[in-house]
């Protein structure tokens, strides 16, 4: 019996390839957005911390004027591990008006707060390497040279760097760059000049605070690693909390996806279940069939969207990673693929068992007849828009789409998350453009690339969801369309039917994202510790773009399912089964 | 003379698969303006193919269709669709209504796409409905009828608009003696309204209150014959709610 029930299963896939690629295709879409979200959703985790860690940083850091001081710091008691001091020289960026830096002498072998590279040669190299974001302040890249006042030196960069013990540059000044030691003599051979840093672990980290105040008065700048954080942590906070937004966003989206990819499985099942139950399978083999089917489409769904996610995922985590100054989080591994596939399979058998049981409720004979379930009555919705007068084809498109409403409710709630974080964006560029010019900002560069980017990857499942959703229309509907034709719609009525449907919900969609997208924005501002008295929304006008574009994106994505659907031909359609 | 509908050489082949169907092989017909005309055949003989082509519904592979003698083959879907409209009323075995439309909205929706005023429209369906004993299920949706009441709501649907030729394809088909028997007879008191009728059946019922029956075998006709002029009819509801 299992042959039989693989057999019918496999053979189920094939016979509805149309289904079972609206299956895969929704299904990849939604493990797709788990994978990125559980990578914006790790990169945005102890972003700091993987940085500390990546660098075995210093539980306390003290910059003396003297070796010998240094020294001595390193060996009181509680050290666990330390480093040769290293020796450091401030010096004015030439190019960059008064910018001043803090150049410090690497030896080859640097083992504690070591700067971890981000792009170009590993410090120490022959040239500057610099951190990044006083690179990005200077408009220095690899590859550029770096001038120093009242030095006949030319450092070419080489590479860039991040460090724990440095927040991001120009709230925290000066700017960090990292040479040679051998460099360092050349560029300050005063060594008078010279400061020295104690870079030390502790063996209880959590005494950092009791050792830097036990150092006498004068022993020079003490860190601890707390400062550290807590300096850190304040240029991570916005972006954390809008990755941890777009996280819960994204989740809610494939939550609605998956509901309607279900919902309209079930619909599509009944009759053949009643077809099954005629032949003499029982429910529990039936159930059984299914569940197999479903299994099988939700593995390969599983992998599919598992690549995508994992080949988007970089793109999202560089951007995260340099907004929160932290290492790039680890790559998506086994457990993102179990994190994907394990919801998606355990939703689409649980649709199955609902679908199955609902069905057998009916006998064989009604579900064979009636072809699909039976409709369920109108709502009130429905009631009061078929009192509105709508142009005819824009009527019977809403109509079909309310008929089954939970779906027109998801897939508007996807819509209207969508449009909220595109408000969302559209406020935090206001507050950007707002800034007065060359004021130094919390909010880094990458913020509002990786904020339009998560947008852009939510815009693309809301449009997969829509044209799948579309297409399920389309199947659900061959032989009505079939019948309108027949009664004389012309091929445009069709397809406008169901294009102006969907954009109807679009537009109520968006209008209810404006509010949401701006409660969004308040909420995240707020929590962010932001000043209510600097608070900038979008303006009206972009405001005004989402309700027009909404329907206008959601009426170019439908367009090809409509298409289909006006190009099927009359008496296949009323046939259709 | 000028014929409602005809058909010449008119021929159908399907690609399933890499295999051809010959489904029709060159069929002539002429059909005359008020006639009753039965098509008759065993399964597969091209019935409802040649329904289907003679409603603008598929695309012939061979021969020509003239609808008040125009060609209407050549004409694009949406040319074809409003030929429809006015001219062509169909009525199928499933009845077809849309589910998600109530029985009013069915019957009111030829009617708004032939441009009639919203209010116009729904007049003129209630009224129709009320003609053929539906009156009372307007509000309620399609799935709730039974099959004689879900065929007499198509079949209002296809008169709404008055068109000149409805066509059936087996319309009695799915219904129990006594609904197909009103249905028969709403079906020749629209032909005494003077409509003309083509209906493809397998009932002898029809096929005898026809006025021709032409039988289909194997894609082509293989008998034709004239029948004598049926007795008028009173519609079932008729006498029972007008004594």
């Amino acid at each position: 019996m299992t042959t039989t029930l693989l057999k019918l299963a496999f053979a189920g896939i094939r016979s509805r390839r149309l289904a079972s690629g609206l299956t895969v295709l929704i299904a990849s879409a939604a493990a797709a957005a788990i994978v990125l979200a559980l990578e914006v959703g790790a990169t945005g985790r102890d972003p700091w911390q993987r940085t500390f860690d990546a660098a075995h940083g210093a539980h306390v850091l003290a910059l003396v004027d003297s070796q010998a001081e240094a020294r001595r710091i390193a060996t009181l008691p509680g050290v666990a591990e330390r480093d040769e001091p290293l020796p450091s020289a401030l010096a004015t960026v030439a190019s960059g008006g008064d910018d001043l830096l803090r150049l410090t002498g690497l030896r080859a072998r640097t083992r504690v707060n070591a700067p971890v590279r981000t792009e170009g040669a590993a410090p120490p190299a022959d040239g500057v390497v610099i951190e990044r974001s006083f690179g990005e302040a200077l408009g220095l890249r690899v590859g550029d040279t770096l001038r120093l006042a009242g030095r006949p030196i030319a450092l070419p960069v080489v590479g860039t760097a991040i460090s724990p013990s440095q927040p991001r540059y120009p709230r925290s000044k000066p700017g960090l760059a990292w040479v040679t030691r051998a460099m360092l003599e050349r560029i300050e051979p005063d060594r008078r000049r010279w400061s020295w840093t104690a870079a030390i672990r502790l063996t209880d980290p959590a005494a950092a605070s009791a050792f830097a105040a036990s150092l006498p008065p004068g022993a020079g700048d003490v860190q601890t690693w707390q400062d550290q954080r807590a300096a850190a942590l304040l240029d991570a906070q916005p972006a954390q909390l809008i990755l941890t937004t777009y996280t819960i966003v994204l989740l809610i989206v494939v939550f609605a996806v998956v509901a309607i990819l279900v919902g309209a499985r079930a619909a599509a099942q009944h009759r053949e279940i009643g077809l099954l139950k005629a032949v003499g399978l029982t429910p529990r083999q039936i159930t059984a069939m299914f569940a197999i089917e479903s299994a099988a489409l939700g593995l390969i769904a599983t992998v599919i969207g598992f690549t995508v996610g994992a080949l988007l995922a970089p793109t999202l985590a560089a951007p995260s990673a340099e907004t929160l100054l932290g290492s790039p989080a680890p790559a998506p591994s086994a457990w993102h693929l179990l994190a994907a596939g394990g919801p998606i399979l355990l939703v689409l058998l649980a649709g199955v068992r609902s679908s199955t049981r609902r069905s057998t409720r009916f006998s064989a004979l009604h579900a064979i007849q009636s072809g699909a379930r039976p409709p369920t009555p109108r709502s009130r919705l429905a009631r009061a828009v078929a009192r509105v007068p709508l142009p005819l084809a824009l009527s019977l498109g809403v109509k079909d789409l309310l008929a089954e409403r939970r779906r027109a409710l998801r897939l508007g709630g996807a819509i209207a998350l969508t449009g909220a974080a595109i408000v969302f964006a559209l406020s935090m560029q206001a507050s950007l453009d707002a800034r007065p010019a060359g004021e130094p900002s919390d909010v880094t560069d990458e913020l509002p690339v990786l904020v339009y980017t998560l947008d852009v990857v939510l815009l693309a499942i809301t449009a997969t969801t829509l044209v799948a959703v579309a297409l399920l229309s389309v199947r659900e509907r061959i032989r009505d369309y079939g019948v309108l034709k027949t009664i004389g719609l012309t091929p445009r009525q069709i397809a406008s039917s169901l294009v102006g449907a969907h954009a109807a919900v679009a537009l109520l969609a968006a209008l209810v994202a404006i509010p949401a997208g701006l409660g969004l924005y308040r909420i995240v501002y707020a929590i962010a510790g932001g000043d209510n008295a600097d608070l900038v929304l979008a303006p009206w006008w972009s405001l005004a773009l989402v309700p027009i574009g909404a329907p206008l994106f959601v009426a170019a994505v439908t367009g090809l399912p409509a298409r289909l659907a006006s190009r099927i031909p009359a008496a296949d359609a009323v046939r259709y089964e | 003379m000028t014929y409602v509908l005809e058909a010449r050489g008119l021929a159908k082949t399907y690609d399933t698969g890499g295999a051809e169907v010959l489904a029709l092989r060159g069929v002539d017909l002429a059909v005359e303006r008020g006639e009753f005309l039965a098509i008759m055949g065993p399964s597969g003989s091209g019935k409802s193919t040649l329904l289907n082509l003679l409603a603008g519904l598929d695309r012939p592979t061979a021969g020509e269709v003239r609808l008040d003698g125009d060609r209407i083959d050549r004409l694009s879907e949406t040319e074809l669709a409003r030929l429809r409209r006015r001219k062509i009323g169909f009525v199928f075995q499933f009845f077809n209504l849309v589910p998600n439309l109530s029985v009013l909205e069915n019957v009111e929706l030829p009617l708004l796409l032939s441009g009639r005023g919203r209010k116009q429209a729904r007049a003129s369906a209630v009224e129709l409905l009320s003609e053929l004993g539906v009156g009372d299920k307007r509000a309620v949706a399609p799935a709730l009828l039974s099959g004689g009441q879900q065929q007499r709501v198509a079949l209002a649907r296809a008169l709404a608009n008055t068109p000149g030729i409805v066509l059936g394809d087996e319309p009695t088909g799915n219904l129990d003696s006594a609904a197909a028997r009103e249905v028969l007879a709403l079906l020749r008191a629209a032909r005494e309204r003077g409509r003309t009728l083509l209906v493809v059946t397998h009932d002898a019922r029809v096929a005898a209150a026809a006025d021709r029956v032409v039988t289909l075998r194997d894609g082509l006709v293989s008998d034709e014959t004239e029948l004598e002029p049926a007795r008028p009819v009173a519609l079932p509801f008729e006498s029972a709610e007008r004594p």
